[in-house]
């Protein structure tokens, strides 16, 4: 392991957060807050250690994958504690805890929050908030590769280390093409977003801000009540259309709007997506109705917004899902646990693996029926491997064995059941609101110190599908470095 | 980059760290000393003007009640000097507006005194308010109260001003201590990452060249230590390299 060339990547990334970090200092200027100081001073104190590995350590020529998985997990926990900077600054509800969790939430865009009164930040804070969503969104390595010019193979490394297998087998373009489909999708949705809620009568700020959080599906809103706060049909409708297209695959995005491509809606997981948030909505609506609402618009109205808030892993809120009935509160942990697609910006087990679960399901009955039968899984006319099966089912056991394992842990340290299980479903799944005390219109501030530790730990472990932070915490990875 | 440059690029960047921290630490201790400053000076004088007027609206009521009862020396006395004691902590007041809107209270408190101080003013012993306990309450008590609510309402916003400041200079010492503790454990992990790069691309070379020369002296092996930098210590390794290859020539040669 060259430790050298690890913080010369790492000093890229300190760069960009720097970069970020300035620009709400400019915002904190513009708006005339308290803010500029913690957000200024952030900002040197990570453009000096980002730019002090690049005076000294030369360019690699290549890197290991060792070297590429350490350069990736590293700049997401460092990142993640350069974003909790601005926040210690400012004080307030920030102990270091709480700015820890609030910066791993907007990071890994899971968007649950310990603040109480949001709207109590000033501009520049709200507006760092938000950033960390764009940056956490598309993936911070993925983003530096994406603006920064060609590494070579050093990028492709990086890249293969950043996305999941799932992920890379998905896109059918090479490396450069593909980050480039990639930035152009997710700021081009940004800015298509931003100017419809300008034109709906919202500010500029909250529309880019709401924006970022939207792309990026994570869920920080500037407001306490969320969406709600708007109380408007329009901007909730223009929401929910962003929401679904962020949960699609980023490619057949691409491919639908510049090379005019049907894929998209002959995609099997696109199709598995949309049906099951429709049925998702459609059981919902009928459950709320004459239970929550009166009305079979308000049921849908509120029914749909929330159903698809947490089945494209967003996490915004236009009511207190917490006191919905149990049939579809059911069908809000389901939706946590499977959110969107691969590909997109979306967390979670992913659409994908259910429909690979689901077939491979099939395959196996149809195996007890013709025993000797040699069937294969195939989806969209691509075939998968058994052995590509295995990881996929295996991931979902080892996501539901960390929301087990994690749910026990905040049990022991005082939290209720459907508190515990739902929070640690929504923050793995990168979603943000759980239930209970923890719901939509809830916080994670009264969930104690070491709770909020182990929620953080499985934000990080669903960004990043798992076993990229468990194996950078396996001895191995580090041994190799004495070896050489 | 040379050599000279990378050091110093270090110790800047540590003493750019450490001062911009030190510079907002004291920029944030000046402003809590503003503060309690503001507080002391603003809200307290404010505070203590009512509680004065307070004091002196009791008085003067107690003075009245002497009137009533007959008792001009004693009952003109007290209020003549509980009048001065109001006009005097009224003028701290009104010369001491620090809250927006405080002025709004102040004129309150102005118009209400006036049209209290009018009842009271003209004679009231041998007249046919002497005794009057029923021209007491119709008429004086209801102002007396306006009057005391007013000032009391001046003290509570100045009270609140207080607290809020109070509470404000709680956040203003986190953020005068915290630049400070950032930039301590900024400054601990620049100074290892400083080592390490010290040691890594100066120290090891330096090492690695002499290690190359005595293998060279004690056993003619060819000079070899490579360089990944290109500063200094590259052109010392070439300089070294090139005497060696020449040193071996001539010694071939001989």
């Amino acid at each position: 392991m060259r430790l050298n060339i690890v913080f010369r990547y790492i000093g890229f990334v300190f760069l960009i957060n720097a970069a970020f970090l300035l620009v709400a200092a400019m915002i904190s200027i513009i708006y005339g807050d308290q803010a500029l100081r913690p957000l200024l001073y952030s900002s040197i104190v990570t453009a000096l250690f980002g730019v002090f590995p690049l005076i000294f350590v030369p360019p690699a020529k290549s890197i290991t994958n060792n070297e590429g998985l350490v350069i990736i997990v590293s700049s997401w926990l460092l990142s993640c504690l350069v974003g909790a900077l601005p926040y210690v600054l400012w004080g307030g509800e920030f102990s270091f805890t709480n700015a820890w969790f609030e910066s791993v939430s907007g990071y890994t865009t899971t968007g649950s929050s310990i603040l109480t009164n949001i709207e109590a930040l000033p501009s520049g804070l709200l507006f760092w908030r938000a950033t960390t969503h764009f940056l956490g969104g598309m993936g911070i390595i993925i983003f530096a590769l994406s603006v920064l010019p060609s590494m070579g193979i050093v990028g492709m490394v990086l890249y293969r280390s950043e996305m999941s297998l799932l992920v890379q087998e998905s896109f059918r373009q090479n490396v450069r093409t593909t980050l480039r489909i990639l930035f152009t999708i997710y700021v081009g949705l940004i800015l298509m977003e931003t100017l419809a809620l300008v034109l709906c009568g919202m500010n500029l700020f909250d529309a880019l801000t709401h924006s970022f959080a939207t792309i990026a599906t994570g869920g920080f809103s500037s407001k306490n009540d969320s969406i709600a706060f708007y109380n408007s049909s329009t901007i909730e409708t223009i929401v929910i259309i962003f929401m679904i297209l962020s949960g699609m695959h980023f490619g057949l995005l691409f491919t639908a709007i510049f090379a005019r491509s049907k894929d998209i809606y002959k995609s099997t997981v696109v199709r598995y997506y949309l049906l099951a948030l429709i049925i998702g909505v459609i059981f919902t609506t009928n459950n709320l109705h004459g239970t929550q609402y009166q009305s079979w618009v308000d049921a849908l109205r509120y029914g749909a917004f929330q159903i698809i808030s947490i089945g494209t892993s967003t996490g915004f809120a236009t009511t207190d899902s917490s006191v919905w009935p149990s049939l579809a509160k059911i069908l809000l942990i389901f939706f946590a646990l499977q959110c969107a697609c691969a590909g997109s910006t979306s967390g979670g087990i992913k659409a994908d693996r259910l429909v690979m679960f689901g077939k491979a399901v099939l395959k196996q009955l149809k195996l007890l029926q013709h025993p000797r039968a040699i069937l294969a899984v195939r989806i969209d006319n691509k075939i998968f491997q058994d052995d590509i099966l295995a990881m996929g089912i295996l991931f979902i056991c080892v996501y539901l064995s960390v929301v087990f394992i994690a749910t026990i842990f905040l049990i022991l340290l005082g939290v209720d059941l459907l508190s515990a299980f739902s929070g640690v479903v929504a923050t793995t799944g990168n979603v943000g609101p759980g239930l209970g005390t923890v719901g939509s219109t809830g916080n994670f501030n009264h969930i104690p110190v070491l709770g909020k530790w182990v929620l953080t730990g499985t934000m990080l472990l669903g960004r990043l599908e798992i076993y990229g932070l468990i194996i950078f915490f396996l001895p191995y990875i580090w041994k190799t470095r004495t070896k050489r | 980059m040379k050599l000279r440059l990378k050091i110093l690029s270090g110790f800047l960047i540590l003493a750019l760290m450490l001062s911009i921290a030190g510079v907002w630490s004291i920029y944030e201790l000046k402003s809590i000393g503003t503060s309690v400053q503001d507080l002391l000076s603003d809200n307290y004088k404010s505070i203590n003007a009512s509680k004065m007027m307070i004091e002196a609206l009791e008085r003067e009521d107690s003075g009245l009640l002497l009137l009533l009862l007959g008792n001009w020396q004693e009952g003109r006395r007290i209020i003549s000097s509980a009048d001065s004691l109001f006009e005097a902590a009224f003028i701290i007041a009104a010369n001491n507006i620090t809250i927006p809107g405080e002025e709004l209270y102040v004129d309150s408190i102005r118009i209400k005194y006036q049209a209290y101080k009018e009842l009271w003013q003209g004679p009231i012993i041998d007249t046919q308010k002497q005794g009057n306990i029923n021209w007491y309450f119709q008429t004086l008590h209801e102002p007396f109260l306006a009057v005391k609510t007013s000032v009391k309402n001046l003290g509570t916003l100045n009270d609140q001003f207080m607290f809020k400041t109070a509470s404000e200079l709680q956040s203003k010492a986190n953020r005068a201590i915290m630049p400070g503790i950032v930039a301590i454990i900024a400054a601990l992990v620049f100074t290892f990452l400083f080592n390490f790069f010290v040691n890594y691309y100066f120290v090891s070379p330096v090492i690695k060249i002499t290690a190359s020369i005595k293998k060279f002296l004690d056993r003619k092996a060819p000079f070899d230590a490579r360089v990944e930098t290109r500063d200094e210590i590259y052109d010392l390794a070439e300089s070294i390299s090139n005497l060696c290859n020449i040193t071996k020539t001539q010694a071939t040669e001989q």
